[in-house]
């Protein structure tokens, strides 16, 4: 098992080499200068030249990765070159509000998801299930803008309950001020839950049909223990894949999301070094969030085999 | 004590048990009269073709029938256990009674074990439910119910989870835990099917071991009369969801009442060990009445009866007692006897004369995957490829049928696939008469596509579900024989004549047939191209006897016609004895014996080819079981074998010899084409065997 992970950490790390490689040509592909970015149209060719000069952008482009990643290796990500900050800085802060929104989410969305895909799967076609169902279906179709919009509608313009932008002041803990992390977290949760829960309905579905669940009833078990031994383990074997990616996503993926509320987290801020070609800033956002589907992708692996004694000892 | 028992209830008393599905689909009559009685200390087994009601029959003493078919199910007569309604009974009482005075067993072990639990936990789960005992002596239990069962190691053997274990130890598993609370009722829903022969022979040698120390009634439900004869006492035969005949096995077996019966006796290929066949396969023409029809007021069977009258078709008959304890639902019982179904017709034994081979094969070997190393960045774990199939040679001669017999794993499918073209062989050269013949399919010319068929054991996923059957055949008319679209019409219908069925057929999508008519299409395909051999690889496995015997019966007449050779690969000795002319037994991809099939049959044969030929279940009570066993299972294949093949379980081992050697080959007597793999010297098998 040991060898295992660390065959799996030493390619996450090829992975990761990878992927810088990638977005650094990307972003050299792209059109656009940095310097004009940061100083504007009105900047004068000498200001622009200077910039450049002083960002190390008129050295070719491999000697530029190549000091980059030889300082990210020695544990200095270097500074943002439009917010000239150091990039721990920057991105610790916005990768804490992240978190904080992910496990906000994951940790209701979860066990709701997977509660509810075990009573729908054990009823299926009662009217419950057909509610709980079409529930999920509707959060699967519907774009998450356009539910984090329907949220403000609700919550903000109707009925006055929260704050339409969650708009973190730096230095600010948002935990503090929990109200604001409610519609961001229930928009993400939306589409999580209709995931994980249609696919913990589809295997309790098919799991209530094998034959060990047959011997387990006609053992004259118990319902609860019925559900928790044998149909739990092996109803979540496929659904951990998915909670495992989602997690990846939430990271990630929920540019869109960040943006519609303003949250200042690592989504938004992966925007932002877009726009402005920010390079070091991209390169660093980019790992993080790759390195997050990377290791929760080992981690469902991991409890895959824990949970699976076929794939843990064949 | 007998007597006394006599005059108590019944165990289990099942009346006019009557199970009905409404499904979307429609309204399904899978159970309209079953009746049987079960005393403690008896087995009473339950017999019937696929379809008849007996796994259901079984299922609803237990009331588990919604996973069957969903939707709404009812369920009407009387089941008594020990004089307790289970119909009527609450789920909570129902609850205390399964697992703890009614166990079951199962078809499939392997799939009725939680794949993801410990089978020593899964045990205790059983014993802390029912009995209430502490962890400690639920665990000192199951070590003993492990011991009980001939679990090797039962102390250990709870650690374990089902896929460390054979089939054969799965279902010794499924058995203790059966046992677990001592039962008054022990259900066993094909227990052995789906096992190897080998494998089946030792359950079922554990089940009349069982017999003596339990004492507890057991229905035991199977399609097949061979393990039937082997542990009931008393028989209870189905036929479209009704019993038709209950009564002592010897009574069934001997001196039956019932046409059905008669005729299901006489469509079980003879067991190997009889001397040669001469007469041809019976079978029951027509089909079983299918579930969604209702009239009930006929004799179900009258259709496929040879004896039925006028009024076999207005009246419905009630079971009739006909004898001590011997009960028939026939109105003519007292006419029934075996020459019913007329007189066995002889076989024609004129064509089995070995002209040109027509396939030739040498030295094929076989292996799967490569030298794997599993671990990249961190060293190398080394696994080796399977052996599949090692040096294999053999040769079909035309108008032969050669049988290929081995258990699973043992490399027979392997061979098929090599001769089609399906999986490229990697040693060794397949000659189609004095053409080489490609690898893969792909590179052979059409004519030799067309000179090689296949047909699969699963008609249902050989057929496309989409299209009418008449297709797959015009297909093979219009690629392999070069037929115009007009002629392949005109010719399918031909063809469907010749595998006995209405030409209308041809129109139906698959789902509309039954398995035996699928695999008559299948087989009226194989036939559209005229092919020089044909490979069947478990092409009747699937089918019930009566089914089974019709298509044998195709397969021998479209030889006869038409001078097509055959690869039949079977696991049943009894179906590859009647149609082979030639056989190949197998072992862990490579040959144990060859020759002519009543050589290879017949004494002396290699140990392997004798344990098989002892563990084969005759349908005959009185049969005496040979007692030579085959313990372990079949080797991984993943290591070179450095002695002989077998003898990791071979029951005849002389020796370090047998480890460290590869056998010689001895010319067996009667044929010098009668090749034996062993150590042993012939006559020493002779003088071995006799005994």
């Amino acid at each position: 098992m040991a060898r295992f992970i660390a065959r799996r950490l030493g390619l996450i790390c090829i992975t990761l080499l990878v992927v810088s490689v990638v977005i650094f040509v990307i972003t050299e592909l792209l059109p656009g200068d940095v310097a004009a970015m940061i100083l504007g149209k009105e900047a004068t060719e000498e200001s622009l030249e200077r910039l450049r000069e002083e960002l190390g952008l008129n050295r070719p482009a491999h000697e530029r990765y190549l000091s980059w990643i030889g300082d990210v290796l020695r544990g200095d990500l270097g500074d943002s070159y439009a917010l000239k900050m150091p990039i721990t800085d920057i991105v610790g802060r916005r990768l804490r509000h992240s978190v904080i929104l992910a496990a906000f989410a994951f940790l209701v969305g979860v066990p709701a998801a997977v509660a509810a895909g075990i009573w729908a799967g054990m009823h299926p076609n009662t009217k419950l299930d057909r509610l709980i169902s079409m529930t999920a279906l509707v959060g699967i179709s519907v774009p998450e803008f356009v539910t984090g919009l329907l949220l403000i509608l609700l919550f903000t313009s109707t009925l006055h309950l929260l704050p339409s932008s969650s708009i973190i002041l730096p230095g600010v803990n948002p935990l503090t001020s929990p109200q604001i992390l409610i519609m961001p977290a229930l928009t993400v949760t939306s589409v999580l839950f209709a995931y994980i829960m249609r696919m913990t309905r589809a295997n309790v579905i098919e799991v209530m049909q094998a034959d060990y669940i047959r011997t387990a009833i006609l053992k004259g078990l118990p319902m609860k223990r019925i559900i928790l031994r044998h149909l739990f383990p092996n109803a979540m074997l496929p659904t951990i894949t998915v909670i495992a990616s989602s997690f990846g996503w939430m990271l990630g993926g929920i540019i869109i999301v960040e943006n519609v509320f303003a949250y200042p987290g690592i989504g938004q801020l992966l925007l932002r070094s877009i726009e402005t070609h920010d390079i070091p800033l991209l390169e660093v956002v980019t790992l993080i969030i790759a390195g997050t589907y990377a290791i929760s992708n080992l981690l469902a692996d991991l409890s895959y085999a824990a949970l699976d004694p076929r794939v843990r000892l064949a | 004590m007998n007597e006394k028992r006599k005059n108590e209830t019944p165990l289990l008393e099942v009346d006019h048990l009557a199970v009905t599905f409404y499904t979307p689909h429609g309204t399904f009559n899978v159970v309209r009269d079953v009746s049987f009685t079960i005393q403690r200390g008896e087995v009473l087994a339950l017999v019937g073709e696929t379809g008849c009601g007996k796994s259901i029959s079984a299922f609803a003493i237990v009331r588990y029938l919604l996973p069957f078919h969903p939707g709404e199910s009812r369920v009407d007569g009387t089941i008594f256990f020990e004089g307790k309604d289970l119909i009527a009974m609450p789920d909570s009482e129902l609850q205390k009674l399964r697992g703890n005075r009614i166990a079951m067993v199962y078809q499939n072990p392997g799939t009725s074990l939680n794949p993801t639990m410990r089978v020593g936990l899964q045990m205790e789960e059983v014993l802390k439910q029912h009995l209430r005992v502490e962890s400690k002596q639920a665990h000192q239990r199951t070590v003993e119910l492990f011991d009980s069962v001939g679990l090797a190691e039962p102390d250990r053997i709870g650690q374990r989870y089902p896929h460390q274990l054979s089939g054969g130890m799965q279902q010794r598993v499924m058995i203790a835990m059966a046992l677990a609370c001592d039962p008054d009722l022990l259900i066993m829903d094909e227990p052995t099917t789906g096992l190897d022969v080998t494998t089946e022979a030792t359950i079922l040698d554990l089940m009349v071991d069982l017999k003596q120390r339990v004492n507890a009634g057991i229905l035991f439900v199977s399609h097949n009369l061979g393990t039937v004869a082997r542990v009931a006492d008393r028989v209870a035969v189905m036929y479209a969801g009704q019993t038709v005949e209950q009564g002592p096995a010897s009574a069934i077996f001997k001196r039956s009442k019932h046409p059905y019966t008669t005729g299901l006796l006489q469509c079980v290929p003879q067991p190997p060990s009889e001397d040669e066949t001469n007469t041809r396969l019976r079978s029951i023409p027509g089909d079983t009445y299918a579930p969604e029809e209702v009239n009930l007021q006929a004799c179900l069977f009258a259709p496929r009866c040879p004896m039925a009258q006028e009024m076999c078709h207005t009246e419905a008959p009630e079971i009739l007692s006909v004898g001590d304890s011997h009960q028939s639902r026939c109105f003519f019982w007292n006419n029934v006897h075996k020459g019913i179904w007329g007189e066995l017709e002889p076989r024609d034994e004129g064509i089995r004369e070995t002209a040109e081979p027509v396939l030739n094969a040498n030295k094929l070997q076989r292996f799967f995957g490569q030298w794997q190393r599993k671990y990249i960045l961190f060293g190398p774990r080394v696994r080796p490829p399977v052996r599949a199939v090692t040096d294999i040679g053999f040769e079909v001669g035309g108008g032969r049928t050669l049988g290929i017999v081995g258990e699973s794993g043992c490399g027979k499918t392997t061979v098929a696939r090599l001769v089609a073209g399906l999986i490229p062989r990697q040693r060794g050269d397949i000659l189609l008469r004095t053409e080489e013949l490609a690898p893969m399919i792909e590179e052979r010319t059409d004519q030799q596509r067309a000179a090689l068929r296949m047909v699969f054991q699963n008609p249902t996923t050989s057929l496309n579900p989409k299209l009418p059957a008449r297709h797959t055949i015009v297909r093979s008319l219009q690629k392999l024989a070069r037929l115009s679209r007009k002629d392949s019409h005109e010719r399918a219908e031909e063809l469907a004549r010749a595998v006995r069925l209405e030409p209308a057929y041809l129109d139906r999508r698959p789902e509309a047939l039954s398995g035996g008519e699928q695999q008559r299409i299948v087989l009226a395909a194989a036939f559209a191209g005229e092919s020089d051999l044909i490979i069947a690889d478990e092409a009747v496995a699937s089918l019930d006897v009566s089914v089974q015997a019709q298509v044998i019966k195709l397969l021998e007449d479209h030889q006869r016609e038409s001078g097509t050779s055959y690869i039949f690969i079977s696991h049943d000795l009894g179906v590859v004895r009647y149609i082979s002319d030639d056989i190949l037994v197998l072992y862990a991809g490579h040959i144990a014996e060859s020759g002519p099939a009543e050589c290879v049959l017949n004494i002396p044969s290699h140990p392997y080819t004798e344990a098989l030929l002892s563990a084969v279940p005759i349908p005959d009570p009185d049969a005496t079981p040979t007692r030579i066993r085959l313990g372990g299972a079949v080797p991984t294949l993943r290591e070179r074998f450095q002695g002989c093949f077998f003898a990791g379980r071979c029951p005849r081992k002389i020796g370090p010899i047998c480890d460290n050697t590869p056998p010689p080959v001895h010319i067996g007597p009667g044929s010098p084409d009668h090749a034996i793999h062993c150590h042993i010297p012939v006559e020493e098998l002779i003088k071995l065997q006799s005994d």
